[in-house]
C-alpha cells in the first residue's frame, strides 16, 4: 500500500513538474511524435514500392511497429531513471537513494517519469495501431485481446530489464551510454521489420540476446500468422508474453549483485 | 551513557586509475592499467555517545566524506568495524536508515520545478511518517526555520539558504535519532549560516539528537558543537574539545613581519619555550623589520597551521594518553 502512494505522488510530482512548463513540454511532446513519425513515413513511402517483405504488407508493418511504440511509451516512464542512470551515478546522487529505507531499483522506477516522451511515443503508437489494427485481420475476441495485452506487458518489462542491465554496466565501467546505443538502439531498429530478413546471426542475437523479437515479431504473429513463422520454433509465439518476467528477473539478479560493488567503491 | 556511534580500526582504500602523459602511454595504459592506492580513510577509531554534536574538520580530500560515507552505509569499510545504533550500517541498509537523517550540503534531495511542500510529502510515504506526526515536525520546522513565506514556492525560486533549510527539514521530516550533516553551510551567509545553527541545537537539546557536523567553518564548530574531531590524510589527528585545542595553543604565537624590503614573512612559535624577549630579540638582530603584526591564536589560525603542518599534533595527543 505505502508503494503505491509512493509511486503515485512520484507520479504526480512529474507531472506538475511538466505542468510548470506548459507550452514547452506540449511542444516537446509535438517534437518527439514528428522525429519518430518521419522515420515512419519514409518506411511506409519506401514499402509502398513492394507488395510486400517476406509476406508481410504494409499494414502489418505498421502493426508490427505500433507494438514498439506502445511498449516504449511506458518503458521511458516507468524506467526512466535507469535511462539516465550512468549520470546519476556520475553526479552522486545514488547516494541518496542508498541512506531511504526504500528498495533501490522501487525508488528509480518511476522516478523522474519522461512523461514527454511518453505522450510522443503513446500517440504515434495509438495512432498506427488505429490504422493497421482493423486492416490486418486479426479476430479481436477475447482470447486474442487478452494475448494482446500480456505480450504488451511482456514487451515492457524486456525493455524494462535491459535497461535495468545496461544500468547495472555502470557499476562497472563509468560511461555505458555507447553500450547501449549499440545494443538496444541499433537492435530496436531491426526490431521495426520481420526479423526474418536478416541474417541468421542477427537473428540470433534479436531473438536470444536483445529479445527485441519476443517485444513485437513473436506476438505479432501469434496474431497475423505470417508464412516466415515456419523459420522459427513455434513455442516462441507462446511464450513471448512470458519473457517479460523472465528477462526481468534475470535483468533483477544481476542488477542485485552489480549494485554491490558500488558500496566498495563509491563513485 | 550508551555509545550511539562505534568505529573501530576503520581503513577504506581508493584504486584510482594512473594516468600518464603522452598518446603512446595512453595507449598503454588501455591494456595494461597501473593503480595507485589513495588511504581515503587510514586506521581511524572513534566512539560518540547518544546526544552528542561533533565537528568533523579537517582540509578538502582529508577523509571526511569518505567517513560519513561509512557510517550511512553508502560506503563498506576495507577493514574494521562500523556500529551505529545497534546496526551496521553497510549490512543492514533499510533496517538502518530508518533511524538516520544525512544532509549533503552539496547535493539537494528536494524536486527543483516544485515547491519544497511537494519533496515533504515523498519523504512522508518514504519514511511512513504517521501522518499526525508528520504535521506536528512539519510544523516545528517551519517556525524555526522561518519556512513558512516560502514552502509553496519553487525550490528553484528559492535562495541557497532557503534552499538549504529546506533540505534539513527534508532529512529530518522522519525524526531520526542520528544526523549526519555533510556542509550544511557550504556557501551561505552569516545570517542564514545562524539560522541552520540554532536549528541544529534546538534538535541536539529538545530531541537529544546524536548529530555529526562536518564543516570547513570553525564557527559553526565553535557554536554548535561540544567535540571536535580533525582529520588529515586519512588519519585522526585530533579529538576532543575546542576549548583544550585552544588552551594548548594559547602558547602559540603567530607574527607577521613587514620587511624593509617589502617582503611579508610569518613566523609561528611557542612561548612557553621560547620567551617573548628571546624571540623578538632574535628577530630584530637578524633582519631588517619595518613592521611587526602579533596575531591572536583564533581557532581558525590554529587550524589552518595544523593544516598546513606548521603545528605537530602528536606531542599533544602523547600528553593526553
Amino acid at each position: 500500500m505505502g508503494e503505491v502512494r509512493i509511486a503515485l505522488q512520484s507520479l504526480k510530482m512529474s507531472f506538475s513538474t511538466r505542468m510548470q512548463y506548459r507550452v514547452d513540454s506540449l511542444v516537446a511532446a509535438l517534437a518527439v511524435f514528428i522525429r519518430e513519425s518521419a522515420n515512419i513515413i519514409v518506411i511506409y513511402l519506401a514499402l509502398l514500392k513492394f507488395d510486400s517483405i517476406n509476406g508481410w504488407n504494409v499494414n502489418e508493418m505498421l502493426f508490427l511497429f505500433s507494438i514498439l511504440f506502445l511498449t516504449y511509451a511506458f518503458v521511458v516512464s516507468l524506467f526512466a531513471d535507469l535511462r539516465d542512470f550512468s549520470r546519476m551515478i556520475r553526479e552522486g546522487r545514488f547516494d541518496r537513494l542508498l541512506v531511504r529505507p526504500r528498495g533501490l531499483l522501487f525508488q528509480l522506477i518511476l522516478n523522474n517519469a519522461d512523461l514527454i516522451a511518453s505522450v510522443g511515443h503513446g500517440t504515434l503508437g495509438v495512432l498506427l495501431f488505429l490504422v493497421s489494427a482493423g486492416k490486418v485481420g486479426i479476430h479481436w475476441n477475447f482470447a486474442t485481446i487478452l494475448y494482446y495485452v500480456c505480450a504488451i506487458i511482456s514487451g515492457i518489462l524486456i525493455q524494462g530489464g535491459m535497461f535495468i542491465i545496461f544500468s547495472s554496466l555502470s557499476f562497472y565501467f563509468v560511461e555505458t551510454n555507447s553500450i547501449r546505443e549499440i545494443f538496444y538502439w541499433n537492435m530496436r531498429k531491426f526490431a521495426g521489420y520481420p526479423i526474418s530478413i536478416y541474417h541468421k546471426l542477427i537473428q540470433g542475437l534479436i531473438i536470444y540476446v536483445i529479445p527485441f523479437a519476443f517485444v513485437n515479431y513473436f506476438p505479432a504473429q501469434y496474431l497475423l500468422r505470417k508464412p516466415d513463422m515456419v523459420n522459427y520454433n513455434e513455442i516462441y509465439i507462446y511464450i513471448a508474453p512470458l519473457v517479460g518476467i523472465i528477462v526481468y528477473l534475470a535483468a533483477y539478479a544481476f542488477w542485485r549483485v552489480s549494485v554491490k560493488r558500488y558500496y566498495s567503491t563509491g563513485n | 551513557m550508551e555509545n550511539m556511534i562505534e568505529v573501530r580500526d576503520v581503513k577504506k582504500y581508493y584504486k584510482i586509475a594512473k594516468r600518464e602523459k603522452g598518446m603512446a602511454a595512453a595507449a598503454g595504459n588501455l591494456f595494461n592499467r597501473k593503480y595507485e592506492t589513495k588511504r581515503a580513510v587510514d586506521d581511524i577509531s572513534f566512539s560518540i555517545k547518544k546526544g552528542e554534536i561533533v565537528g568533523f574538520i579537517g582540509p578538502n580530500g582529508a577523509g571526511k566524506s569518505t567517513t560519513v560515507k561509512i557510517l550511512s552505509g553508502i560506503l563498506y569499510p576495507d577493514a574494521g568495524e562500523v556500529k551505529v545504533g545497534g546496526f551496521i550500517p553497510y549490512k543492514q541498509r533499510k533496517q538502518y536508515v530508518k533511524n538516520i537523517g544525512v544532509v549533503f550540503g552539496q547535493k539537494s534531495q528536494l524536486n527543483w520545478d516544485l515547491p519544497l511542500i511537494e519533496s515533504f510529502e515523498l519523504m512522508k510515504f518514504i519514511y511512513k511518517i504517521p501522518q499526525k506526526k508528520y504535521e506536528e515536525n512539519l510544523r516545528l520546522f517551519s517556525k524555526l526555520l522561518d519556512m513558512e513565506e516560502f514552502i509553496n514556492q519553487p525550490v528553484r525560486q528559492l535562495s541557497l539558504g532557503q534552499r538549504m533549510r529546506g533540505d534539513i527539514v527534508a532529512s529530518l521530516l522522519h525524526s531520526p535519532e542520528i544526523v549526519f550533516l555533510d556542509e550544511p553551510t557550504i556557501g551561505l551567509d552569516v545570517v542564514a549560516k545562524e539560522r541552520i545553527r540554532e536549528f541544529v541545537r534546538y534538535m541536539n537539546e529538545t530531541e537529544r539528537t546524536t548529530i555529526i557536523f562536518t564543516t570547513h567553518d570553525m564557527q559553526d564548530i565553535e557554536k554548535v558543537c561540544d567535540r571536535l574531531i580533525i582529520i588529515d590524510k586519512g588519519k585522526k589527528i585530533y579529538d576532543g574539545s575546542i576549548e583544550e585545542i585552544k588552551n594548548r595553543y594559547a602558547n602559540i604565537k603567530t607574527i607577521e613581519l613587514l620587511l624593509e624590503d617589502g617582503r611579508k614573512e610569518t613566523k609561528t612559535f611557542d612561548v612557553s619555550k621560547t620567551p617573548m624577549s628571546v624571540v623578538m630579540e632574535s628577530l630584530f638582530s637578524e633582519k631588517n623589520i619595518k613592521d611587526i603584526t602579533l596575531c591572536e591564536s583564533e581557532i581558525d589560525s590554529i587550524i589552518r597551521d595544523i593544516y598546513e603542518g606548521r603545528v605537530i599534533l602528536d606531542d599533544l595527543e602523547a600528553e593526553r594518553n
